[in-house]
């Protein structure tokens, strides 16, 4: 065996767990959307992209698509506005720089189920300790009914989305920054570039494949996100917080129609694709330039 | 007022805000924690009474203990197995140009991008095909092909930052590849190890939809399936119990992070081998 | 493969990777464990703390009496039961027994995966049961589940606070139960007449309460019964107690459970759900001075109750069906259905154990039994859970404000329609 086939047996045990768990469930995906189904999956009739049509004639669905890309935008753009300035200060040194770095990681020591479960425990409207704490500090009056409505239900669920997307965010960076080399900014220092300019032109550019990184992967992990809105609101009342992925576990596992849920997923999986390789594609030739 | 204070206090200053809102949902934890039976219910912030007998009550009658033995070897198992598939990966796509790179790498982004939960349900038939049902062996290897995307994504990254002549000095003074390997490149790679294992760790510390769809048994059980089952669909929910499970399931990974975290200094690599 | 070929220096590396792939496929091998023959899985929704446990225990006792079987409990959380029995019966991994909502259970026997248990049921063994109970599971002649699990519905009311309003007696009929809410209001102290759900699970059948009192039908010679006037008339007479203030506000962020604690600490004064709360009452608010009462009447007298029941199961592909009934005959003896009501809080369905002094000497169960003649079940009809988020997303718009309510109800019978056909 020549040289040339080292890179592909360093990859290799890498290519084949992760093919393992994606392609095969892919096929079985692909299948289940273009045949007719029962709820337990059994495959009846072929009748090619008929989920598909009847999911663009819903209204639901469509609402809850374009729920989803605000959803995430919303989350992705926030976590990355909160994080980057947080990064930058736990990778100074400060007095107690430790115990802040580990309170900052902490909404991501409980799993994202029981956060949301203590979250709409909290936000509940007469018993929950959210309104009791602004109560006692005079800040409202009377109870706010958080959940009762999309209007301040899903603002809610978004910030949710951010606190548990900061930690993920902040560790990204933090193990980005550890690769500046000092000596890069005591150079910058001599030379007499300010606090800014070092920002600029040192921080920035060697910190933004993990921008790159955290952007992505943060977009495919918050589309996908199911526990903050199921465990809150269900995608209620009356589908008003309704996502692509909660819409799809009710239709999966609630009214047992597969079919259309594997459908659903498909669908998801492609706007992921499309808004990666864009994405990517940016990326890359803004670095090549 | 010396320098580093003046800085220390602007910068807490600064992350209050977060830290209030990070902290708030422990606090409702907390304090539910040891609330009474009858006063759980109650928004109040100072209980009448503290309840540390909630936890011990907690510990014998949730099975938590061994569902807390067998995510710690998931998680534990899933991290280290990771990073060693990861790292030649990593390397690979750092050091080596080849036919397919590229794709590879989009390949890794793409499996992340199926939801979850419609992937478990071709997951099961795949290892249930295989008879393969219950095991924790089963998990760790679906835990550790989860997250390889990221983690090699992650040590490419960082790797590619690791100046080639380093590399390339030791190679000069006869070492091999491999011995360089270890003992030049990993070392300045451990702040990007160190992420990534806490990612991969806290991953499968908290994965709970595949966990329950592989796992039948009570003796199997890991801790997401434990602390959730306190309060899905139940008719009641002794929220005490609950809030102290959750309290407890959350202590091991703020232990990690804590001895972990000190690895993330900046200056660390190249400062070390000069 | 051929090691000799590998380049020296990259040689550890390769042993590093071949090792992993040893170890992954070892470990495959090695913990691929199958059930035994002689082994009958069960499938357990959890309704308590005390479900897992007595289930065990209830296995153990078997086995100890039937020596060659092994019973294996497998404890599900209620709201991943759905999710876990499609993707185990969709792989063919199902257990052998399953709990399942009797609600359900049609859509399960279409798809053929359930087997009668007429075979083994002899005279004798069906005369244990109240027949109410036992009927739901009942399919074109056929026994297709046995009633684990059942209760109904009634009023829990807060004698204190009526009380305090100068109200003796709870509402007999709609109309008096907006007057006592109203005197219930009139106290200025931030506790609310009627507890109204108005999410997640049952949402749909708190609506129903009020659509039986005032004549009318989920579902009426296979048609919808949302766009009935007395359906049109319930959602007018729930409309008037929000925007009149005497519910809690935001109903459409309280589910069951929410309205249940809402009770229990006396922030509204009546709250209609199953037996189980009597139970949670006594531990988590003992002081709580409640009684217990029908659901108010409509207008022309008309009154209904939800009666629901879940049904243990037998799988069609179960291998081990002789062991399987063993068991269920087992579970189905009047000693361990008395055990297991009383830790979960549910109605007798063994007509044995009803006369166990535990349930009839029990004032709240009283009510609770006297109200089974006059209750409804989930009808018969395919897609129940689709029906009833059709429903309830309907019921959720008009508590919102959201919609008119004809209109809204219209569109949802019409879509329900879709589904009936």
């Amino acid at each position: 065996m020549q040289r040339a086939s080292v890179p592909y047996f360093l990859i290799l045990p890498s290519f084949l767990l992760t093919a393992a768990i994606i392609l095969w469930p892919l096929k079985e995906i692909v299948s289940l959307s273009l045949h007719d189904v029962n709820r337990f999956g059994m495959l009846k009739d072929f009748i090619g992209l008929e989920h598909y049509r009847s999911l663009f004639a819903n209204p639901d669905f469509i609402a809850a698509t374009w729920r989803t890309l605000f959803w995430t935008a919303a989350v992705v753009i926030g976590t990355l506005i909160v994080s980057v300035p947080i990064a930058l200060i736990l990778n100074e040194d400060f007095y107690g720089r430790g115990i802040a770095r580990i309170l900052i990681m902490l909404p991501w020591a409980i799993s994202l189920t029981m956060t949301a479960i203590v979250w709409r425990w909290a936000l509940n409207g007469e018993s929950g300790m959210l309104n009791s704490a602004l109560r006692d500090l005079g800040i409202i009056d009377t109870n706010i009914q958080w959940l009762a409505e999309a209007s301040t239900a899903f603002p809610m669920q978004i910030l949710i989305g951010i606190l548990v997307s900061v930690p993920f965010t902040v560790t990204i960076f933090l193990g980005g920054l550890s690769s500046v080399p000092e000596d890069l900014y005591e150079a910058a220092a001599t030379e007499g570039a300010g606090r800014w300019d070092q920002f600029r032109l040192i921080t920035l550019p060697l910190l933004k494949p993990f921008i790159n990184i955290a952007f992505v992967l943060n977009t495919i992990y918050v589309f996908n996100s199911f526990p903050i809105i199921w465990a809150t609101t269900q995608g209620g009342p009356a589908n008003s917080t309704d996502i692509l992925v909660t819409y799809l576990y009710k239709t999966a596992f609630r009214m047992g129609r597969l079919g259309e849920a594997a459908a659903v997923s498909l669908i998801m999986f492609a706007i992921l694709i499309v808004f990666t390789i864009l994405y990517v594609r940016l990326a890359m030739r803004e670095e090549k330039q | 007022m010396s320098k580093k204070l003046k800085r220390s206090l602007l910068f807490w200053l600064f992350l209050s805000p977060i830290v209030v809102v990070i902290l708030f949902p422990y606090a409702v934890m907390a304090i539910s924690s040891l609330k009474s039976a009858t006063e759980v219910l109650n928004p109040t912030w100072w209980p009448e009474e503290l309840h540390w007998q909630n936890f011990p009550e907690m510990w014998r009658t949730s099975g938590i203990a061994p569902a807390l033995v067998n995510s710690l070897y998931v998680s534990g198992m899933s991290t280290a197995l990771t990073i060693l598939v990861s790292i030649p990966a990593a390397y690979a796509l750092s050091r080596y140009q080849f036919a397919g790179r590229n794709a590879f790498r989009q390949f890794l982004l793409i499996s992340q991008m199926l939801s979850p939960i419609v992937l478990v349900i071709g997951l099961f038939r795949l290892v249930a095909g295989a008879g393969m049902i219950d095991s924790l062996n089963v998990l760790v290897i679906i835990y550790t092909a989860f997250n390889i995307a990221f983690c090699v994504w992650m040590l490419q990254s960082y790797f590619s930052t690791i100046p080639r002549d380093l590399e390339e000095a030791a190679w000069m003074e006869g070492a091999s590849r491999t011995r360089t390997l270890f003992t030049v490149f990993l070392p300045l790679a451990v702040p990007a190890m160190v992420v990534t294992a806490i990612f991969t760790f806290i991953n499968a510390w908290n994965e709970f939809v595949i966990a329950l769809t592989m796992l039948r048994t009570e003796g199997s059980y890991t801790l997401p399936i434990r602390v959730f089952s306190l309060v899905a669909g139940r008719y009641t929910v002794d929220w005490h119990y609950v809030m102290a499970a959750a309290f407890v399931a959350s202590v091991p990974v703020a232990i990690l992070f804590a001895w972990l975290q000190r690895y993330l200094v900046r200056g660390l690599s190249i400062g070390a081998v000069k | 493969m051929e090691t000799a070929a590998y380049n020296k220096g990259n040689k550890p590396l390769m042993t590093i990777s071949r090792k992993l792939g040893l170890v992954a496929g070892l470990s495959l091998l090695a913990f691929s464990g199958g059930a035994f023959a002689d082994t009958v899985r069960v499938t357990i929704a959890e309704y308590s703390k005390g479900t897992g446990p007595y289930f065990e225990e209830a296995a153990k006792a078997f086995e100890a009496a039937n020596p060659d079987t092994k019973i294996q409990i497998e404890v599900v959380p209620w709201d991943s039961l759905q999710q876990k029995l499609t993707t185990d019966i969709s792989a063919g991994a199902n257990a052998d027994l399953s709990i399942i909502g009797t609600r359900w259970l049609l859509d399960y026997v279409k798809e053929g995966i359930i087997a009668p248990l007429d075979e083994n049921i002899t005279p004798d063994f069906k005369a244990r049961f109240i027949d109410t109970f036992l009927t739901p599971s009942v399919m074109d002649g056929k026994v297709y589940g046995l009633p684990i699990a059942a209760s109904a519905r009634a009023m829990y009311y807060n004698k204190d606070i009526f009380a305090k309003a100068g109200i003796d007696t709870p509402p007999a009929t709609w109309a008096d139960f907006k007057t006592s809410a109203e005197k219930i209001k009139a106290l200025g102290t931030e506790t609310y007449g009627f507890g109204l759900q108005g999410k997640e699970i049952e949402t749909d059948v708190y609506f129903y309460y009020g659509l039986w009192a005032n004549g009318g039908e989920i579902v009426k010679d296979g048609k919808s019964g949302l766009d009935s006037k007395a359906a049109i008339d319930t959602a007018k007479l729930y409309k008037s107690f929000i925007d009149g203030g005497l519910t809690q506000p935001g109903v459409t962020s309280y589910s069951r459970e929410d309205v249940q604690n809402l009770f229990k600490q006396g922030k509204v004064a009546t709250v209609i759900t199953a037996p189980f709360l009597s139970g949670q009452i006594k531990t988590e608010a003992p002081n709580l001075n409640y009684g217990v009462a029908p659901i108010p009447a409509g207008p022309d007298g008309g009154k209904g109750t939800y009666g629901v029941t879940d049904s243990i199961v037998l799988f069609e592909n179960s291998k081990n069906k002789e062991a399987a009934w063993k068991f269920l005959d087992f579970l189905f003896t009047t000693e361990q259905r008395t055990k297991f009501d009383k830790i979960e809080g549910f109605l007798p369905v063994n007509a044995e154990e009803a006369k166990d002094p535990y349930f009839a000497d029990n004032a709240d169960l009283k009510v609770f039994t006297s109200l089974l003649p006059d209750a409804r079940f989930a009808p018969v009809i395919p897609g129940w859970e689709d029906i009833a988020q059709t429903t309830s997303g309907a019921i959720q718009k008009i508590y919102l404000g959201q919609g008119e309510i004809e209109s809204t109800l219209k569109e949802a019978a019409a879509k329900i329609n879709e589904t009936l056909k």
